[in-house]
């Protein structure tokens, strides 16, 4: 079986309405992919930067896949959470990105989205928060079902991700 | 030893050498500061040569040379292992004192050691632990005492995250000079090895004067 490692970290968040922001992330893969090590999921600290716009997490990923196949490659999903100062929390962003299918060090920034109501919603969003989320969250990573939705473009999260791949050469996959 | 390990022809452990230094620091609020180190990593993973852990002098901003903190501090550690999982991460974590006199934490961060070999520079975003209450936030600025990690590895660790709020208020600069030995022929394919022209690009977002112009 070919194995990869994926390591690295989840950077921070920059480019959203405001900060004190976390992160909660999760790897899917498919069928053919089994975790050997490392966590697939998980939540990151709230930071509130003293400067500039961006939020640092600096959360480590280390995670050990083997496989018996290409299909269903990873994704990294995303969910943008800001916290304020009584700790209540509001979704502001989804987003998924591929890992990265060539070895070596990889910068990837995020796009993220969040779902948006009709202009009532949004109006008494104005004024006590909240808003809508995504009911079934696989929809971030998945194409089907994609065409109901209106969304708003949200901030970017940057990732920096090291790729080590063992035996993908050895069933001739090129990568 | 490691004539030992060098000397097989089908070998069952790589190795990873990391030389390197702590640059320096950008804390625009804090000065007089020192910085310690220590490295963190998985089961499979053991260090053969070098220091695992230190401690760097007290420097401040030089009254000329912008607002820089500069340790110029030698990192020289090897690491064997038999699997990439759990591949080292430098922990660094900032102290100074407050206006009592007191030492107290001005950031931790974590950065993994890259494994393509050659040149590679990391800005490290720097953070401290906030206070979780409103009182307590209170009395912690009344005693001059803030929050700490009892065990600063914490920091690279990926769980129980969650429960802590932070505040990020600088950057270290560790450089890297990275070889592995023996990874190929274990089958690991870790990319091509960076030109040294990318380590600008790996701090690209996190450059000293960047994340101030607000």
């Amino acid at each position: 079986m070919a194995e990869l490692h994926i390591i690295g970290q989840i950077v921070g968040g920059t480019g959203f309405p405001q900060n004190s922001l976390f992160c909660k992330w999760g790897v899917h893969a498919g069928g053919a992919w089994r975790l050997l090590a490392g966590l697939k999921e998980g939540q990151t600290q709230v930071d509130i930067p003293q400067t500039g716009d961006m939020a640092y997490w600096s959360h480590p990923i280390d995670l050990h896949y083997a496989t018996k196949g290409v299909q269903g490659w990873p994704k990294l999903h995303l969910q943008v959470w800001h916290q304020d100062s009584f700790g209540r929390c509001q979704l502001y962003g989804y987003g998924y990105c591929h890992i990265p299918s060539s070895p070596g060090h990889h910068r990837i920034s995020c796009v993220t989205w969040r779902p948006i109501g009709s202009w009532q919603e949004q109006l008494a969003q104005m004024f006590v928060g909240g808003g809508p989320q995504l009911r079934s969250p696989e929809l971030v990573y998945s194409g089907a079902d994609r065409y109901r939705l209106h969304t708003e473009a949200m901030g970017t999260v940057e990732l920096e991700l090291g790729i080590i791949m063992r035996h993908f050469d050895k069933y001739g996959v090129e990568s | 030893m490691t004539e030992a390990v060098m000397a097989t022809n089908s070998p069952s452990v790589f190795l990873l050498t990391v030389n390197g230094q702590i640059e320096g620091a950008n804390f625009p609020e804090y000065d007089n500061l020192y910085c310690k180190y220590c490295f963190v990593y998985g089961h499979d993973w053991a260090p053969t040569s070098g220091l695992e852990e230190g401690i760097t002098q007290i420097t401040c901003k030089g009254s000329h040379s912008s607002h820089k903190l500069i340790w110029n501090f030698p990192l020289e550690t090897t690491f064997k292992s038999t699997n990439p999982s759990g591949w080292p991460q430098l922990v660094v974590s900032v102290y100074g004192p407050d206006v009592f006199g007191n030492d107290v934490v001005r950031g931790y961060g974590a950065t993994h050691i890259p494994f393509t070999p050659g040149q590679h520079t990391r800005t490290i975003p720097m953070f401290v632990p906030e206070p979780t209450w409103r009182l307590q936030k209170f009395t912690s600025w009344l005693l001059g005492r803030r929050p700490e990690y009892t065990d600063p590895k914490v920091v690279a660790q990926g769980e129980g995250r969650e429960v802590t709020r932070v505040r990020s208020q600088g950057f270290v600069t560790v450089s890297f000079n990275i070889m592995t030995k023996d990874m190929k022929k274990l089958g690991y394919d870790t990319g091509p090895s960076s030109p040294a022209n990318t380590q600008s690009a790996t701090s690209g977002w996190s450059t000293e004067e960047q994340p101030y112009k607000i």
